[in-house]
């Protein structure tokens, strides 16, 4: 997988950096400006005058003397021009906020929640993270135009109230084409005021993803571990939908979830039918998922009747339904088309059985951190690719 | 018409509860109710050609319970009821949700 | 691992369930419960008794069930009653809607004569029986007056196409009128298609008109049905039917079905003619009660009971023949499961209550007698007019709809409150039809338990629930067809 922070190898500075969040420039894309721009020197060890800082590689060339030079871990290697990092004053913490090459940027806001899921992927920390909101309207104002996917995610964004609501602001006038993706768990919408105000961003872009666990309050809350949880994000769901929000319904599924998905989904087509999408997503293996699995690992195919079950009644209802992270061989193939292969620019890595397989460029499969728990189902399909793979789409 | 009398004690059957019953089961059967101090006595009439009497009037005795089960969820409901209605009523429409 | 609570830290904290407003009915050792707004859920006979006597656990699978279908709450959650009032204002939306269907009777006349119609006239008078400009202009009025914003305009008959001059010049202008008021207007003809020809076909084209015709089954028993000179009908439907699907196309053509009394045994042949013609869906209608009832006041459980048979051999067959991937849909099924499966009301005549009559559809007679609807009109013509509204020479738009004859049935019959109906379980999948229990009983409600409507009605609500329950394949055949 791609790293995403690293500690730098070495960063001899004269004085503190005094500045936090740098676009990467490269040969290939510096041009006369310097400001907040870091200079990557490449293998000809060419490094125009004036930046601020300069990044070299682990085992690259290195800048001229006299400079703020930050010498990259391999992990960082990889980055290049129009990538955006924030570095920490005395140089030695390194932050990767944006991978020009990715489609899947998501800018974490914040670490702060007020649940904690059962298999959160960023486990909640308490300790005060605005400066991650503060790098966040600078990485807006660095990002290109014609940015055409951002996403967002905490922790729980919406803990800031107007903060995150200048900072959606912002990103809707700085970039009005991208589609903006905010992952929340609702409960805050449920005050009106705060809807209102997040309807008053009149961003057609923009849509929230609401997870929801259960058709009733007590399975909800017991997964987000937060009474009352659930009498908090229908209302607020409720209200969004009132202001005429995109709103996306996510539902990771586990064992807790997985055999109530029927019911959650006839809620949903009942109660909800004017959601935008229901996104279904396969439990990663990641954060809190790894203490919990005995309470949360399922076989995919131990679901399979309910995951048909309920996407059949989706898609009747007409809501677009997407099943993510999700082996194609654990699935039925009724439920390929609803498949979406996460884009991802990192290598997966395979399992044994998927090297055969003819459908592993298609498959969601297998994101890294599955190998904590890996199904023994998994089997490669013999066999032509029978299908598109459906795009990406936020 | 064969005749049978049933009685259901006052302080747990009213006789709306009953008298709904045999609305109920008028495809069936007749009855003829009179109210006493302790009971709602119940004269039932039967077309001679039914077939399992017992069970025609053991179905009935049942539907009076289920009447009177109805009549609890009548009073504890009504409100919630009233609610609702008066809730989906007052405001504009939100789950015009094809747009 | 300490951090993490326990589901039992999640439980109702009081565990003080409340009833929510709720309807149940037996089946089969099961007990359906319904909840205020029609969803639906089964329960064991030990399941439904903790419910019914207050003894309900803190927490259980059977607790969450009841919770998620809104059946119970907990103390005083607030969000059961929030939804349940976006429901319900979501299903009454069509009240608001309004006459949207307006059936203009362009001629009395037909060169059939089927035994059970009761309205057509063997005559070439045309003077007679034939719908006049004026009067047609009259209903036209009528029709833009609702507020609906779907107009459709039906032409029915006797046979419409014996007055074609007419049609022609309603729907042009109609069209002129719609210029200005920017309606979703569409057209239907309800034709027997025996006079179909090249004019009528170039119209409906120019028009976008659609064909509503008449297919009853196989050939000797649609001709048994409806005899004409030549003996012929069913050659000519079903030559019209392949006609109007290659010339103006596919979707372009429907065909309803009388059932009488020797369709009964035939349905899977009767489902195939429709399937070898090409049509994928069909309307398995009742026996029409109106003839033999009203002049027998009879009770008309006899012809349900040997009905529903015909009715469910009908659904299973074509539930298998959507199995094995010929589509087809039966479209009183389908109303049916939208209002049970959905929160929507097709809004179906005979289906909805307040009931459907002068809301879901009004009918111009050829005199500018109005209708609240065609029951209502063929009753008038068997002698008793009680369901007349009014002349459209005569009576303004407001004395029309407003008039005793529209409301009383209306308020009479609300189902909500009728007898039986307000502790039904089937209550919201329901209607009220008043025409029907009027023409049987003499009075708007009827008398439920002995109700030819009740009986067959609920018998199709269990079937469904029954065949829905049962099987996935069904269940997501049931939920295309309530998507319709
Ligand atoms: S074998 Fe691997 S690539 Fe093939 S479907 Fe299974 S997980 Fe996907
Ligand atoms: S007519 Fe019969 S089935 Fe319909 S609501 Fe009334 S009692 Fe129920």
């Amino acid at each position: 997988m791609i790293a995403l922070r690293g500690k730098a190898l070495s960063a001899p500075l004269e004085e503190p950096l005094g500045h936090t969040v740098w676009k990467i420039v490269d040969v290939a894309t510096a041009n006369s400006q310097r400001g907040s721009r870091a200079f990557v020197v490449g293998e000809d060890g060419e490094a125009p005058e004036g930046f601020d800082l300069y990044l070299t590689r682990s085992c690259g060339p290195s800048a001229g003397k006299g400079e703020a030079v930050l010498r990259l871990p391999p992990e960082l290697d990889y980055l290049s021009g129009d990538d955006v990092i924030s570095v920490s004053d005395d140089g030695q913490r390194v932050r990767v906020l944006w991978r020009h090459e990715s489609r899947q940027n998501s800018v974490l806001l914040t670490e702060r929640c007020n649940h904690y899921c059962l298999m959160c992927s960023q486990p909640p920390k308490t300790a005060n993270d605005d400066r991650l909101l503060a790098e966040a309207f600078e990485l807006m104002r660095l990002l290109p135009r014609g940015t055409s996917e951002i996403g967002f995610t905490g922790g729980e964004p919406t803990l800031y109230g107007q903060g995150v609501i200048d900072l959606l602001r912002l990103c809707r006038n700085l970039h009005p084409e991208a589609q903006v993706h905010v992952l929340s768990n609702g409960t805050r919408f449920a005050d009106p005021e705060f809807a209102a105000a997040w309807a008053g961003i009149d961003n057609p872009n923009m849509m929230v993803g609401i997870p929801i666990y259960g058709a009733e309050p007590a399975r909800h809350d017991y997964v987000v571990q937060a009474e009352g949880a659930f009498n908090q994000t229908i209302p607020g769901i409720l209200n969004l939908a009132q202001l005429r929000q995109r709103i996306e319904i996510r539902v990771v599924l586990h064992k807790l979830t997985a055999p109530a998905l029927p019911e959650i989904a006839e809620f949903i087509a009942r109660n909800l039918p004017f959601v935008y999408q229901v996104a279904l997503m396969g439990l990663e293996m990641i954060g809190l998922a790894r203490a919990n699995i005995p309470e949360l690992w399922i076989d995919p195919t131990d679901y399979a009747d309910e995951l048909v079950e309920a996407v059949t009644l989706l898609d009747r209802n007409r809501i677009h339904t997407m099943i993510y992270n999700h082996q194609l061989c654990l699935i039925p193939r009724s439920m390929w088309p609803y498949t979406v292969r996460s884009i991802s620019d990192w290598k997966n890595e395979y399992h044994p059985e998927c090297v055969e397989c003819s459908v592993k460029d298609e498959c969601g499969g297998f994101f890294f951190s599955a190998k904590y728990k890996v199904s023994e189902k998994i089997k490669a399909i013999p066999g032509e690719a029978p299908r598109e793979p459906a795009l990406l789409e936020l | 018409m064969s005749e049978h009398r049933l009685s259901f004690a006052s302080s747990a059957h009213s006789v709306d509860a009953v008298q709904r019953a045999a609305y109920r089961f008028s495809d069936r059967l007749s009855c003829d109710i009179s109210e006493r101090p302790d009971a709602v006595e119940v004269i039932v009439h039967l077309a001679d050609d039914t077939s399992e009497p017992e069970a025609v009037l053991a179905d009935f005795r049942n539907e009076v319970l289920d009447q009177v089960l109805r009549e609890r969820i009548r009073a504890e409901t009504g409100d919630v009821r009233n609610l609702v209605l008066a809730l989906a009523f007052s405001r504009t429409g939100l789950i015009d949700a094809d747009g | 691992m300490a951090k993490f609570r326990g589901p039992l830290a999640f439980q109702a904290p009081s565990a003080e369930w409340q009833l929510l407003p709720f309807r149940f009915e037996r089946i089969n050792g099961k007990v359906l419960v319904t909840n205020l707004v029609g969803e639906h859920l089964f329960l064991s006979a030990e399941d439904f008794d903790q419910l019914a006597r207050n003894e309900l656990p803190t927490d259980s699978p059977l607790v969450r069930r009841l919770r998620a279908k809104h059946v119970i709450r907990e103390g005083a959650d607030e969000l059961p009653v929030e939804l349940l009032a976006i429901k319900s204002r979501t299903r009454y939306r069509r009240l608001a809607e309004f006459t949207s269907l307006h059936i203009f009777v362009a001629s009395l006349r037909c060169e059939h004569s089927c035994p059970y119609c009761q309205v057509s006239r063997q005559s070439s008078d045309k003077g007679a029986f034939d719908m006049t400009w004026e009067t047609a202009a009259l209903g036209l009025e009528s029709a833009f007056r609702s507020p609906s914003q779907n107009i459709k305009i039906e032409f029915q008959g006797g046979e419409p196409l014996l007055n074609f001059e007419l049609i022609e010049e309603v729907v042009a202008a109609a069209e002129v009128r719609n210029a200005s008021e920017g309606k979703n207007l569409g057209f239907v003809i309800a034709t027997n298609l025996a006079l179909l020809d090249d004019r009528v076909i170039d119209f409906c084209r120019a028009h976008d008109v659609y064909i509503s015709t008449s297919l009853d089954g196989p050939a000797d028993l649609h001709n048994k049905n409806r005899p004409r000179p030549g003996k012929n009908s069913w050659e000519l439907a079903t030559a019209g039917i392949q006609r109007v699907r290659e010339e103006l196309g596919v979707d372009r053509v429907s065909a309803l079905m009388t059932t009488t009394r020797s369709s009964l045994g035939r349905v899977r042949e009767i489902i195939d003619t429709y399937v070898e013609l090409g049509l994928t869906s069909m309307f398995l209608r009742t026996l029409s009660p109106y003839g033999f009832a009203i002049k027998t006041k009879s009770f008309d459980a006899y012809d349900v009971d040997h009905w529903l048979p015909f009715y469910e051999e009908g659904l299973d067959y074509i539930i298998e023949l959507n199995a094995r991937g010929v589509p087809m849909v039966e479209q009183y099924a389908a109303l049916i499961l939208k209002k049970m499966l959905t929160n929507d009301d097709p809004g179906y005549v005979d289906l909805t209550s307040p009931s459907g009559i002068g809301i879901g559809a009004i009918v111009y007679n050829y005199d500018g007698d109005v209708y609240a609807s065609d029951e209502g009109r063929m009753l008038a013509e068997m002698g008793d007019k009680k369901f007349r509204l009014g002349n459209l020479h005569q009576d303004s738009y407001e004395e029309i709809m407003l008039s005793d004859a529209l409301l009383a049935p209306l308020e009479e019959s609300f189902a909500p409150s009728a007898p039986m109906c307000q502790d039904c379980a089937f209550e919201t999948y329901c209607g009220s039809d008043p025409t029907y229990h009027y023409a049987t009983t003499g009075d708007f409600v009827g008398r439920k338990p002995t109700s030819g409507f009740c009986r067959r009605n609920m018998a199709i609500f269990k079937l469904l629930l029954d065949r829905y329950e049962g099987d996935a394949g069904t269940r997501a055949l049931f939920q295309t067809w309530a998507g319709h």
